[in-house]
């Protein structure tokens, strides 16, 4: 505004230098004769305060005589004197003046600087100064300095802010009346500023703040919360069609910041605060407002909730009786919705765990029975609080039998027991439930919430308060126990052995149960998040000690839906490339963690009741499916979320996803053994016209360009990798040794938008080794796709796809079959080739001239990538011998090592393959040196399938034999070490 | 002082970055430190001019309050803008990078635009992260980069200005909802809320300010 230098411009006899003494001298002459501000002299002024902050910090750091004329001159009552004035233009004045104030607060360093300036009394008449805080840029600068002076508070400057004689504290006392401000970062300042303030450890301040603005300024943050939610339950009710949905995000993150702003306080662990502050939370908003909520609507509720409103008026008028004449809260106006009751109830639980707050309020929640509500809510905390001292006493008296009274008050409970017998594991069921009732008003609002019959709502919602209550560290585990975890019983049956008890809620799991069955139906209403949230939670509820506790009626249960979501996705699985890129992409989107729930409760977008449009913005998991491809992708989800569930209960690992073992992948600056590879040398031309000679190299899964090494003949460094499945191969019109390859990204699900790995043109020698080239690529695009279709048809039971379970995924699962097959290498039967679909036999008729593609063998050896090459060895000997549709090639490879163009229609780049120095009829096309990691053998045998005896896979081994599937079975034990960094091309 | 738009802006980063000096020097021109001063402050506005409009930027510092996450909170979801500020003399203060943008992500409204600026670009002898790993992480995460000298006052106009212009430009597309203040953005007391494109008050020409405070 005036940054005009042509103030200083008139010769006042400036000193040169503007960091000295002299020259603070000048701009106290400034300020001594230009008291009175005005139209003419406001921007010299402002320019005399900005020299000022710099000059002093200048001195600060550099010549303490600075600060000392300062002080002995009391400049700072030239400040007091200027911001008093109300004439034209001071607030620009006053503008500055707070920012170099800001300024000086904020840089000063030395200690007895800062003691000096705040000593004499100044900035607090400051602080009490009316400035015209309707001018927006006053209230900001006004509020940064306040917030600036709080960060300096310490034990020790504490005593110039607050005056313990006259009990006066301007600094907060004048910052919480802006507590709530519209301005949303004059707001924030606040609340920093009394955090800043609590945080000083400071007896008789805090005594202050506790006796003298507790109070009022609690049940002021108290009451705005209820405010707001009362707006947030308005806006709830009012758009069913999700109109207003920015002002909803609003009010949940609003009341987010309440909660945690709460929570730091809380977390302070300030005892007199805390205890003032969850006395007013739990008195007049957390119970009258959000618990009661929750019975509302119960028809029983009705007369107890004019009861309630008496009795919290009556708290009300207690309570109004305190300083300050605190607002009241207009809990008697209503309640909200149970939607919103819910969701609240669980930010609550998510956010906070000072304990003496949610132990209380998960109590009340979870053991209220109806005869207490009845009696009203202020009843509801005394019974707690008898409850805490009973057990109190009884933990005392009676050690052996601690949980009794609990149990008899909570025997109404639906309680199913386990009774297991340390020794031998035996499991027996020893009783079952009882049917709840509507004794715990509260609890059975919750359990009825839970109802997905219509939609899944409010299911939502009780999910995750649950969730939020079984999971807060403030909770004990004797409030939860039995409810929202297995409970766990040690009966002394003789003196050595020890019964172990074990119980859960079976009328929880029945619920959640209910809803894992509803959403693996076809046309349910049931969302994703709610599925995963629900059998999130029934996995917490039925795991003891590291397994699970299930019922038999239950684990049968849970196997239904699972092979009820096996079934449902069978309905998608479809040959369209699509399919398989959504189920990798899905699976790739899950893995990156499981669900939030802390996340998912800030989301506004789940308020509003279930929508199936996409056109809300509302995230997938969050809605229903819209169209066909989302109710397959949602199928996909409900498989993998399911299948998850029942592995983790079982304590499986996952061994057939992802369908890419990365571990089983060829590496950027890998180093590979290329002797006897199939190897196109090519010039890839990028984009920007950068070229480089690569050799290409086509592995069963990977496209692969390598450079030569320099260290060994023969061997390549893999310079770039990519995908078959993911390659897209166009023929260039004029000139016919060039193809166009882009290779995109594989799914990694982080990234929207898949830029391309690769996008080049490569240049052949011929058009015969770029035609090769093109139909290599091609058919290797095929295949990765078939081999994982296949694999996806076998996670899903597909009938005719091939035939028994295999164990031949892409992945690290195989390590656990292939051990055992040795032993069947010699009985192996012979290939039996077209069987499965896809398979390369057919493709050969369709396209000859590719026989070398067509190889069944090789085909099989896709899953294997791992140890592809161990196994080639039989195979290879098999094919010489016994196809004929082989054998020429495995003729000409076995006599003619280095024969550069071979006879019959092969493509000539179709390189003969033999073991030059092997000892095996077949070496390895390509050894990787597994540079950074040793290999990993039998590791994976272990989660492979720890269940499987060498037996059972010998039977599986033979079955499979049928099917050209096979080929790595009949593995070597001794190649072990090597299979690991061994690939093979195509 | 009218203005067509109202722009608040955070300045994020570990200690010792160069935050509120940065802060001091686009909204206090005057601060160039010839000596070895070192001076900031923690809050700043300041008038620039987009388009012919007339646009005030707010900017609030939030060093030292770290520790209380109802704050970080807030200050996140309040800002149309960020300046994310590593020291491009301290390694850590890059590796650190990630850690802040997750926290931004989380807590600010998806249309926050956020600036990657990798201050004391002065200190070249002392450099210890390279200029194209500046580059490359804000290609990543998809920022705008530069490398500015609070000290000289290199680029330090062009990173606030130029992230107002990007700000700007998002409400012209009406990405940003500029009628709710919570996203950091509001409207000036004489524009209308229905006619965004009413001339700037002041209009005093050139897309940068004239240096006001």
């Amino acid at each position: 505004m005036f940054r005009s230098r042509s103030w200083f411009g008139g010769g006042w006899g400036r000193p040169k230098n503007p960091h000295s003494l002299e020259h603070l001298k000048y701009l106290y002459n400034v300020l001594s004769r230009n008291q009175t501000v005005s139209e003419h002299n406001r921007g010299l002024l402002v320019e005399t305060l900005r020299s000022i902050a710099e000059i002093l910090i200048w001195g600060d750091q550099n010549d303490s005589s600075v600060f000392d004329f300062f002080l002995e001159k009391n400049m700072l009552s030239f400040f007091l004197k200027i911001m008093r004035q109300r004439s034209g233009g001071s607030s620009f004045v006053c503008v500055q003046l707070l920012q170099t104030l800001n300024i000086l607060f904020e840089n000063i360093r030395n200690e007895t600087s800062l003691y000096y300036l705040l000593s004499n009394n100044h900035v607090n008449s400051i602080i009490v100064h009316k400035f015209d805080f309707s001018d927006e840029e006053v209230m900001a600068y006004y509020i940064s300095f306040l917030k600036t002076l709080s960060l300096k508070l310490n034990a020790h400057t504490i005593h110039f802010f607050y005056n313990e004689h006259t009990n006066d504290f301007p600094l907060y006392t004048e910052a919480i009346k802006f507590f709530n401000h519209p301005e949303s970062m004059v707001r924030i300042a606040v609340r920093t500023l009394t955090l800043n303030v609590y945080k000083v450890e400071d007896a008789s301040m805090l005594a202050f703040i506790r006796d003298r603005t507790a109070a009022p300024y609690f049940s002021n943050i108290v009451w705005f919360i209820g405010k707001h939610i009362m707006e947030l339950d308005a806006c709830v009710r009012n758009d069913a069609d999700h109109q207003s949905h920015n002002r909803l995000s609003d009010l949940v993150a609003e009341h987010l910041d309440h909660l945690h702003y709460l929570n730091d306080i809380l977390c302070l662990n300030i005892t007199d605060l805390n205890h003032v502050l969850t006395d007013h939370l739990l008195h007049k908003l957390l119970i009258p407002l959000y618990i009661c909520s929750l019975a509302a609507s119960t028809s029983a509720a009705q007369t107890t909730r004019r009861r309630t409103t008496d009795a919290v008026a009556k708290m009300l008028a207690q309570h109004s009786a305190t300083p300050d004449g605190s607002p009241k809260m207009e809990t008697g106006n209503g309640k909200v919705s149970c939607v919103v009751a819910l969701f609240l109830l669980s930010q609550v639980f998510l956010i906070i765990s000072h304990s003496p707050l949610v132990q209380t309020l998960a109590w009340i929640v979870l053991k209220t029975d109806r005869s207490i509500f009845e009696k009203g809510v202020d009843k509801l905390l005394q019974y707690y609080e008898n409850d805490v001292k009973r057990r109190e006493s009884s933990t005392t008296e009676d050690s052996a039998t601690p949980n009794t009274d609990i149990d008899s008050k909570s025997s109404t409970e639906s309680i199913s027991e386990l009774r297991s017998n340390v020794t031998d594991e035996e499991k027996q069921r020893l009783a079952t439930e009882t049917p709840s009732t509507g004794e715990h008003p509260f609890l059975d609002a919750v359990y009825g919430a839970l109802d997905c019959a219509e939609n899944d709502y409010v299911a939502l919602f009780a999910l995750s308060l649950f969730y939020a209550m079984a999971n807060n560290k403030g909770v004990t585990a004797d409030v939860i126990e039995q409810v929202l975890r297995p409970k766990k019983t040690f009966t002394p049956k003789t003196p050595s052995q020890k019964d172990v008890k074990y119980t859960y809620n079976v009328h929880l799991v029945d619920k959640l149960l209910n809803i894992a069955a509803c959403s693996c139906q076809p046309s349910c209403r049931v969302r994703l998040v709610t599925l995963e949230l629900a059998l999130k939670l029934f996995v917490q509820l039925v795991t003891c000690d590291g397994k699970n506790i299930l019922l038999d009626g239950h684990a049968a249960l849970i196997d239904a839906a699972k092979t009820q979501s096996t079934a449902l996705l069978r309905n998608f699985y479809k040959s369209e490339e699509i399919f398989l890129d959504m189920f990798e992409h899905e699976y790739c989107d899950m893995s990156k963690g499981s669900l939030n729930v802390e996340w998912l409760c800030m989301d506004s977008a789940i308020l509003l009741p279930p929508t199936g449009t996409p056109m809300t913005g509302i995230d997938f998991t969050k809605r229903l499916p819209c169209g066909e491809v989302e109710r397959a992708k949602r199928a996909i989800r409900v498989f993998f979320l399911v299948r998850n569930a029942v592995l983790t209960l079982n304590g499986e690992l996952e061994t057939q996803l992802p369908l890419t073992n990365p571990q089983s992948c060829v590496q950027i600056d890998q180093a590979l053994d290329l002797n006897n590879s199939d190897l196109i040398a090519c010039t890839v031309t990028w984009k920007d016209g950068t070229k480089m000679r690569r050799f290409l190299v086509i592995d069963v899964l990977q496209l692969i360009l390598v450079e030569p090494d320099t260290k060994r003949l023969g061997w390549g460094v893999a310079k770039l990798v990519g995908f078959l499945q993911d390659i897209e191969v166009t023929g260039d019109k004029d000139d016919s040794r060039c193809l166009h390859i882009t290779i995109h990204r594989p799914i990694s699900g982080a990234t929207a938008n898949r830029v391309p790995l690769l996008n080049a043109k490569f240049v052949f020698d011929d058009n015969i080794r770029c035609m090769a080239a093109k139909q290599r690529l091609s058919k290797g695009r095929l295949k990765a796709r078939q081999k994982k279709m296949q694999h996806i048809a076998r996670l899903l039971d597909i009938p005719g796809q091939s035939g028994p379970p295999s164990p031949a995924f892409v992945g690290s699962g195989l390590y656990a079959s292939r051990n055992p097959g040795r032993g069947l290498r010699e009985t192996r039967p012979l290939f039996c080739p077209n069987k499965v679909p896809g398979f390369a036999a057919p493709r050969r008729e369709s396209s000859p001239g590719i026989i070398h593609r067509a190889d069944p063998a090789k085909h099989a050896r896709d899953g294997v990538s791992p140890n592809r090459l161990a196994n080639l060895k039989k195979e290879e000997r098999d094919k010489s011998r016994s196809r004929d549709s082989s054998s020429s090639r495995a003729k000409s490879r076995e006599g003619s090592p280095r024969m550069p163009r071979p006879r019959s229609e092969e493509i000539p780049l179709e390189l003969i393959k033999k073991a030059s120095n092997s000892c095996l009829d077949m070496a390895p096309k390509i050894s990787i040196v597994p540079r950074p990691q040793t290999p990993k053998i039998e590791v994976a045998s272990t989660s492979g399938g720890p269940t499987t005896s060498s037996q059972s896979q010998a039977e599986t081994a033979k079955e499979l034999a049928v099917s050209e599937e096979t080929s790595f079975i009949a593995d070597e034990l001794r190649g072990a070490s090597k299979k690991k960094g061994l690939i093979e091309t195509i | 002082m009218s203005y067509a738009y109202l722009f608040k802006y955070i300045i994020i980063g570990d200690t010792g970055v160069g935050k509120s000096c940065l802060l001091l020097q686009f909204t206090d021109k005057r601060f160039q430190p010839v000596h070895d001063l070192t001076i900031g402050v923690e809050f700043g506005a300041r008038m620039i001019t987009i388009d012919s409009k007339q646009i005030k930027l707010q900017i609030w510092d939030t060093a030292g309050q770290e520790a209380f996450r109802s704050i970080t909170r807030s200050y996140y979801r309040g800002a149309a803008g960020a300046l994310l500020v590593y020291d491009i003399t301290r390694r850590e203060t890059f590796n650190h990078l990630t850690t802040w943008l997750d926290d931004a992500r989380q807590h600010s409204n998806s249309n926050m635009v956020i600036m990657l600026i990798g201050n004391k670009s002065d200190l070249e002898s002392r450099r210890e992260v390279k200029k194209e790993e500046g580059e490359a992480f804000a290609r990543e995460h998809g920022l705008v980069f530069m490398e500015t000298s609070a000290k000289t006052a290199a680029n330090v106009e062009e990173a606030f200005i130029n992230t107002a212009k990007e700000i700007y430009e998002k409400i012209q597309e009406g990405v940003f909802d500029i009628n709710n203040e919570a996203n950091g953005i509001k409207i000036g007391p004489q524009h209308s809320p229905t006619n965004p494109s009413l001339p700037g008050a002041g209009g005093s020409g050139g897309s940068q300010g004239s240096g006001c405070c």
